[in-house]
């Protein structure tokens, strides 16, 4: 069969594309932020060696990550709530399943980056008479930084793609536009297409950058190591 | 406000849940074996030295790793019917954005377990007189395979998640048998909630194994 592509249509509906494009750097962009703080603080209780901090860390951390994105939206949007009492716009709902999960992924990022450095840098640091909170600053994390960057970039991006669930939620991200404008203009062919190409080059322009950035921190780390 | 829990919806459709979870595995178990195998291929494509050969592989591993899951289902059962004038029923569509998906992900563990091993390996097993292919059956392929362990199970994992997206373009899975009882019943409370925690009890275990697996490969390396 034949097809005679025609992005004209496309292009006469770009300004709601557009919208869809800020509406995904939107969420994106707040549920990285609220991820990491949920993530640190996760990490952080994880670390603290006391168990009625580190279990319920724990097992919320396992359940996020054992379980699809998808019903972390429909509950957050649905559930969420009657549990609270109030009523969440779609917004809302998206950013907190989004943050939630991220900040489940983004804790491991942190403890392992933690747990990675020797043991020996923890007893260096507090022969020279630092205190806990300062080997951590000083000493622990400037050096698990590097070594959480790879892992903390990848989770973003996995983060950037899930964006595109929160149309299920009807928030006009990306991909709920694309669908708003198909349904204008009966070409799912042609817009289902440059939304795809639309993530892919933002997330291959990303991942490029994030890969300079690490190959050059790595180098750095190396000359000031001699 | 307090809310009264009331799980009868949930007990008295708990065969429309199992349905779903019975859709949920079939994804799975066709999805998964059909990646590993079509990824071993692409790896072959994107660890040979031709660059007719390895660069569409790698074009396909980006173009795939690079968008979100629920636009490749979307695409495929919305704008792929109308370039080749067949439709695909929901379940087929969503089997073919699954593999695609998972298969490019799968490529990359095979390629990066090959790479893994030294290249004496290869050296000393052209020495004995084994051709490539010999080579990479007898030597190679058995050193990595429980290298690449851990890596394939999480991949299961993620594709096991993945599957509930398929719900979107209604192939009757979990996700979708809860989606469809929540409105009926006006419970999504106690349905979601369920249909979560069934989640975490199917995918959980693998979770867990992956997790042993790292562990004692680390002990040994």
């Amino acid at each position: 069969m034949h097809y005679e592509w025609d992005f004209g249509a496309v292009w006469e509906y770009r300004q709601m594309l557009l919208s869809g494009v800020i509406g995904t750097m939107k969420i994106a962009a707040v549920a990285i932020l609220v991820g990491v703080v949920i993530g640190a603080l996760l990490a952080t209780m994880r670390l603290s060696g006391k168990r009625w901090l580190s279990w319920p860390a724990l097992w919320f951390t396992e359940f996020y990550r054992n379980t699809p994105p998808l019903v972390h939206f429909f509950w957050a949007f649905y559930a969420l709530p009657l549990v609270l009492g109030v009523s969440l716009d779609p917004y809302a709902a998206a950013v907190i399943a989004l943050s939630t999960q991220s900040g489940a992924f983004y804790a491991e990022v942190f403890r392992g980056g933690v747990i990675s450095i020797e043991r020996g840098q923890w007893e260096g640091a507090r022969a020279l008479g630092m205190q806990g909170p300062a080997v951590l600053r000083r000493v622990i994390l400037p050096q698990a930084a590097q070594r959480m960057l790879p892992p903390f970039m990848e989770r973003s991006f996995e983060l950037i793609k899930t964006t595109s669930l929160a149309s299920t939620l009807a928030y006009s991200d990306l991909l709920y536009q694309a669908m708003q404008v198909n349904s204008i203009t009966f070409r799912p062919l042609e817009v289902y297409t440059v939304i795809a190409g639309i993530f892919f080059i933002t997330l291959l322009v990303l991942s490029l950058l994030a890969h300079g950035v690490e190959f050059r921190l790595t180098r750095a780390m190396h000359t000031s190591a001699g | 406000m307090t809310f009264v829990w009331d799980f009868s919806a949930v007990l008295q459709n708990y065969q429309v849940l199992l349905k779903g979870v019975a859709m949920t595995a079939f994804l799975w178990a066709i999805a998964f074996p059909a990646s590993m195998l079509i990824g071993f291929v692409i790896a072959l494509g994107t660890g040979s030295r031709n660059k007719l050969l390895s660069a569409p592989g790698r074009v396909y591993v980006e173009v795939f790793r690079n968008t979100p899951v629920m636009i490749q289902l979307i695409w495929f059962f919305y704008a792929f019917p109308i370039l080749t004038g067949h439709q695909l029923t929901p379940l087929v569509a969503a089997l073919a954005g699954l593999i695609l998906n998972a298969s490019a992900y799968c490529s990359e563990i095979f390629r990066g377990g090959m790479k893994s091993v030294p290249t004496g390996q290869w050296e000393g097993a052209r020495a004995l007189g084994m051709s490539h292919s010999q080579a990479l059956r007898r030597i190679i392929v058995p050193q990595v395979f429980s290298r690449m362990l851990p890596a394939f199970t999480n991949r299961g994992i993620e594709l096991a998640k993945n599957t509930s997206i398929a719900s979107v373009i209604a192939v009757q899975e979990l996700m979708y048998q809860g989606r469809a009882l929540s409105s009926a019943f006006y419970r999504p409370l106690e349905i979601l909630t369920a249909v979560a925690v069934i989640y975490f009890v199917v995918i959980y275990p693998g979770s867990y194994a992956a997790s042993r697996l790292e562990k004692r490969f680390a002990l040994r390396a």
